[in-house]
């Protein structure tokens, strides 16, 4: 019996050998190169990209806004013969303005 | 362990770690090299860690099988357009002259236990970490397969005796 499963063993072992023998016909593609990182070169890179940010956020072409004709005042005043006559006025400053018609903030 | 000294190990195994991939995916050459290139990427990458529990090759067999078997289940619902799903005659004539083919008949643990005893000279103790099972169940597997395959050498030359 043991000589039975010796010799089927055999047969197996033959039948794997002669696999080996076709599979080292193969081409056996080399061991692939593997890229080392270097974390330490994307240093300078962040630094540079940091900066490039920076200068974007910070460029200095920031659109000047000018009140050129963008303040309307609309006053509205006596005349000379008590009429009513609204005044309209731009200005391209507007530090301060007092309303001449006070008796409009007047709280009644 | 080293990156640099596991390297030079991978490097020393890539042979034998190339035709575990290519049998664990069915002696197909294109999935076998992405395979393979996956167990590297995830080995340098540290995904894939070797705590010196078990030799390097035994550890390194049991990742390719891993990753193969994700690779096979992420491939299984994909056909190709032209496929012919009637396949059943053609089974029965498959052709079963090469190595491979006798091989590929097998059962998937067979398969995958007398490949690594006879071919990658592994012992049972061996197979069993790589396959993840108990020795108990290798010894099952290992028994059964090779009686399987014995048959199936037997009717092959059978078959040919008779031409």
């Amino acid at each position: 019996m043991k000589t039975k499963d010796n010799s089927e063993e055999q047969n197996l072992k033959i039948f794997f050998s002669e696999m080996k023998a076709k599979d080292s016909a193969l081409v056996i593609p080399q061991f692939p190169k593997i890229r080392k990182s270097k974390s330490w070169s994307l240093i300078p890179l962040g630094i540079a990209a940091s900066l490039a940010l920076l200068a974007w956020f910070d460029r200095g072409d920031k659109p000047i806004q000018t009140l050129d004709h963008d303040v309307i005042i609309i006053t509205l005043e006596e005349g000379e013969n008590n009429e009513l006559q609204f005044i309209i006025e731009s200005t391209t400053e507007l530090e301060s303005w007092e309303s001449p018609t006070s008796s409009l903030l007047t709280e009644f | 362990m080293k990156k640099s000294i596991l390297e030079d190990i991978l490097k020393e195994l890539h042979q034998q770690a190339y035709h575990w991939s290519r049998q664990c995916c069915s002696f197909d050459e294109d999935l076998e090299k992405d395979v393979l290139q996956q167990v590297y990427l995830k080995i340098l990458n540290g995904k894939a860690i070797y705590k010196e529990k078990s030799q390097l090759k035994t550890w390194l067999f049991s990742v390719i099988r891993f990753t193969a078997s994700e690779w096979r289940k992420k491939d299984q619902n994909v056909f190709p357009m032209d496929m012919d799903f009637d396949t059943a005659e053609q089974e029965e004539e498959a052709k079963t002259d090469s190595h491979e083919d006798l091989i590929q008949i097998l059962p998937e643990r067979q398969k995958e236990i007398l490949l690594l005893v006879f071919y990658h000279n592994l012992t049972l103790e061996k197979a069993a970490e790589v396959m993840g099972i108990s020795i108990g169940s290798v010894r099952t597997h290992y028994d059964r397969g090779k009686k399987n395959l014995k048959d199936l050498i037997l009717k092959k030359t059978l078959h040919e005796n008779k031409r």
